[in-house]
């Protein structure tokens, strides 16, 4: 009921106060065909931190369920399994608006977003994560001070859950710990070096939905510093990071969502909205760098 | 329930207009949790933070461009907003529920009582006062307490001060100073962290001077992570935390290595502490005074160091197991941190291991350091072709043995560097004390801190005059506390 009604103010009030072309999202896509937001990001992340403007936030593993809030919405168990990070309340039941409810993992109480990914598995044993990071960047080429904040309420997908093929690097990529090798399939990791799945998220939003039929439609990526044709709003760039009790042999690795090439992630925008504006004026729009993953713990 | 809905599609509204008409949104300074409770230690009301903000919006600052909070502002935050660069903010004693963010150069925020002006975080906010790429911004008698990342931190600027300044209990560092060039950090007193007291990082040259601090009860004393060139750690006492002073070079951070700081004239003892909070490198290093972790180019000079389970001055590898990038050659040592940001990273492909080069130990005095004095090491490299030196030093061990004559500094050295050559790679297979939950671990009482001098009537003194001069030739070794 309260999205419904919010869902109707809201588009209302886009098109009377922004005057923006009116919503002309595409036919229904079922959910794990082969879809991808348009776009891709000129090249991989990689390298140290420091140089650019950022902030950080650390979540610890919550918990695992086979719901996708996004996806698979008031179906309980109809999903691959997911691991669950930052919110700790988020079942199938789970909406943008129900997460301030919840608890969270990370280490900025004001971040109460879901983030998700499919379960690592090495055989029938679910790999359970060490944790994750999430890492807030302007899109690469883009000017820091005009990223904006995630709109209130936008959910994303980053990744393709239905890929057939490799993904580009710069979307999905494994890598061993915050080495800045990256490979489209596990790579076998010296030890003490914790294989991680690197998802980039999309960082263009089309100014008018939240969601949309196939989840990707409404962003996609910023490439050359520049957002592509429908999408006028350049978005904080989430690059999600998921560390998992894995070096060595890649041997019998599965992600539950198929094979090592789906890997994806999800976003529900839970932030404290206040805090993410403040955080994306006070860091990127200023150029400076307010924190760092230390690859450190403890 | 429907003032909900309307503030979401406002903000969403808002949000678009600004995106449509292609403006770039303002870059307002957004005060996030700000609510003061001047004076009261417990009851708090955040309606009436609102109200008071609606109804002293226009609070004037005083004929002579000084703000005092909360007379003419209710918030920290508020203040800072409203001031202009340059301006004295005096904060009265009170009780602050505040992590305030300043974006405006040359500030003054000071305490008007070190010791009854108090910021508490209560485990939610993050920063106590976060400076954020602000000019010259000097923060100044007054206490951060209990914020989940740091006491004080500027990141990102060019001139800073912190004087006299208490950090308790915090979930990152004390005092924590990222990408930042010529400041001062002076009459510190830092305690309950589980990185470090003190911290500067990323910096090269860092022109920056820390004078007169105690810093006690944290993973690291002194942390700095690849940073250096003019950097001084002067006359200031690390003690009880696991490891005391950290210098360090790393990969994950820019402008590495780690070089070039000058420490003189410290007491740093009885850093074995089992208790504390700590991050990994914490409890690889606890039992260590002075340890250079990879670092290059330091002088440790005429500093008191006694009572550690391992070295009293080590210089060791850090062994990064998760590079990003590969080690500059000896040759791009020189390299500004500014020139370092444009270089493309080299995958290394392994583990690497940052080795302690060329470091100079001279006049130090050193007792019951119980694996030995001094210790130098590494793990594959041959220790002699190091460059480190040793000279003047009061001590009972080495390791290896005879330091002082294998490597003397300024003079040619003699002698067998695997006679009683020290095993660091041990310390990885270790059973180190666990890391103790920040919020709850154990810590001394707080203890009155010595205040600032002519709080109230100093005029404004921003962070355009530094770095300090230091006479270092005048630091003597200091003598043992009783």
């Amino acid at each position: 009921m309260i999205s419904v009604l919010r869902g109707a103010v809201l588009t209302a009030t886009l098109f009377a106060a922004a005057g923006c072309a009116g919503n002309e999202s595409g036919a229904v896509v079922k959910a794990h065909t082969d879809v991808t937001s348009l776009g891709q990001p000129d090249r991989p992340i990689a390298g140290p931190q420091g140089a650019t403007p950022q902030f950080v936030v650390e979540c610890r593993y919550s918990h695992a369920a086979s719901d996708d809030p996004i996806v698979y919405p008031g179906q309980p168990g109809q999903s691959h399994l997911h691991m669950f990070f930052g919110n700790t309340d988020v079942d199938a039941f789970t909406t943008v608006s129900s997460l301030a409810d919840g608890g969270t993992t990370c280490d900025q109480p004001l971040d109460k977003a879901a983030y998700w990914a499919p379960a690592l598995l090495r055989g029938p044993q679910v790999l359970t994560p060490v944790k994750s990071t999430a890492y807030y960047r302007p899109g690469q080429g883009v000017d820091p001070a005009t990223v904006q904040p995630f709109p209130d309420g936008l959910v994303m997908v980053g990744g393709n859950s239905g890929a057939t093929g490799e993904q580009p690097l710069s979307i999905v990529a494994w890598s061993c710990g915050a080495g800045i090798e990256r490979a489209a399939l596990p790579p076998e990791c010296a030890e003490g070096r914790n294989l991680r799945l690197l998802v980039t998220f999309p960082d263009c939003w089309d100014g008018r939905n939240l969601d949309s039929e196939d989840h990707h439609a409404h962003v996609a990526y910023s490439s050359g510093g520049a957002c592509p044709e429908g999408f006028p709003v350049a978005m904080v760039q989430l690059q999600f990071s998921v560390e998992y009790p894995v070096w060595g042999s890649a041997d019998g690795l599965l992600l539950a969502s198929g094979g090592l090439t789906t890997g994806h992630a999800d976003f529900m925008n839970g932030w404290d909205q206040a805090k993410l504006v403040s955080e994306v004026q006070l860091c990127l729009h200023r150029g400076v760098v307010c924190g760092v993953a230390s690859g450190r713990t403890g | 329930m429907q003032r909900k809905v309307l503030a979401v599609a406002l903000a969403a509204s808002l949000l678009l207009i600004a995106a449509c008409g292609d403006e770039r949104a303002d870059d307002v300074t957004t005060s996030v949790a700000a609510t003061a409770a001047p004076g009261a230690t417990t009851a708090e009301s955040t309606s009436a933070d609102t109200t008071e903000a609606a109804t002293d919006t226009t609070g004037s600052a005083g004929t002579d461009g000084t703000i005092t909070v909360p007379d003419d502002y209710p918030t920290i935050q508020e203040a800072v907003d409203a001031a202009e660069a340059g301006a004295l903010i005096l904060v009265q004693p009170g009780t602050y529920h505040e992590a305030v963010n300043v974006t405006t150069d040359n500030l003054t925020i000071r305490g008007l009582d070190r010791n009854e002006v108090i910021l508490d975080g209560q485990m939610e906010l993050d920063n106590g006062i976060r400076i954020l790429g602000a000019k010259g911004v000097t923060v100044e008698n007054m206490t951060a307490t209990n914020y989940t990342r740091n006491g004080f931190f500027w990141t990102g600027v060019d001139g800073f001060r912190g004087a006299y300044l208490t950090a308790y209990r915090t979930g990152d560092y004390g005092v924590y100073v990222f990408d930042s060039m010529n400041g001062d950090l002076e009459h510190i007193y830092a305690a309950g962290s589980p990185d470090a007291g003190i911290y500067i990082g990323e910096c090269y040259p860092c022109n920056s001077v820390v004078d007169d601090v105690v810093s006690e009860h944290n993973g690291l004393g002194y942390s700095g992570t690849n940073s250096g060139g003019n950097l001084l750690i002067v006359n200031s006492v690390f003690r009880f935390n696991r490891a005391g002073i950290v210098p360090n070079s790393g990969s994950y951070e820019l402008c590495y290595p780690q070089r070039e700081t000058t420490i003189v004239g410290n007491v740093v003892h009885s850093n074995n502490q089992a208790d504390t909070p700590a991050i990994d490198v914490a409890l690889l290093a606890m039992g260590n005074g002075i340890l250079s972790a990879g670092g290059v180019l330091n002088n440790i000079e005429r500093n008191l160091v006694y009572d550690h389970d391992k070295s009293g001055i080590g210089l060791v590898p850090f062994l990064e197991e998760d590079p990003n990038d590969a080690i500059p050659s000896r040759e791009e040592w020189g390299m500004t941190c500014a020139d370092a940001k444009l270089q493309e990273p080299q995958d290394p492909g392994a583990g690497i291991l940052w080795d302690s080069f060329d470091n100079r130990v001279i006049g130090n005095v050193l007792e019951d350091n119980r694996a030995a004095d001094i210790i130098v090491a590494s793990a594959g490299t041959d220790v002699s072709t190091l460059g480190n030196c040793f000279s003047d030093n009061t001590f009972t061990s080495t390791a290896p043995n005879n330091l002082e004559t294998l490597a003397p500094c300024d003079a040619v050295g003699s002698g067998d560097w695997t006679d009683g050559e020290y095993n660091v790679a041990a310390w990885l297979g270790e059973e180190h004390p666990p890391s103790v939950d920040w919020q709850t671990a154990t810590l001394p009482a707080l203890e009155p801190q010595v205040t600032m001098p002519d709080a109230a009537t100093a005029p404004a003194h921003p962070a355009t005059d530094v770095p300090k001069q230091v006479d270092l030739d005048a630091i003597t070794v200091p003598a043992k506390p009783s």
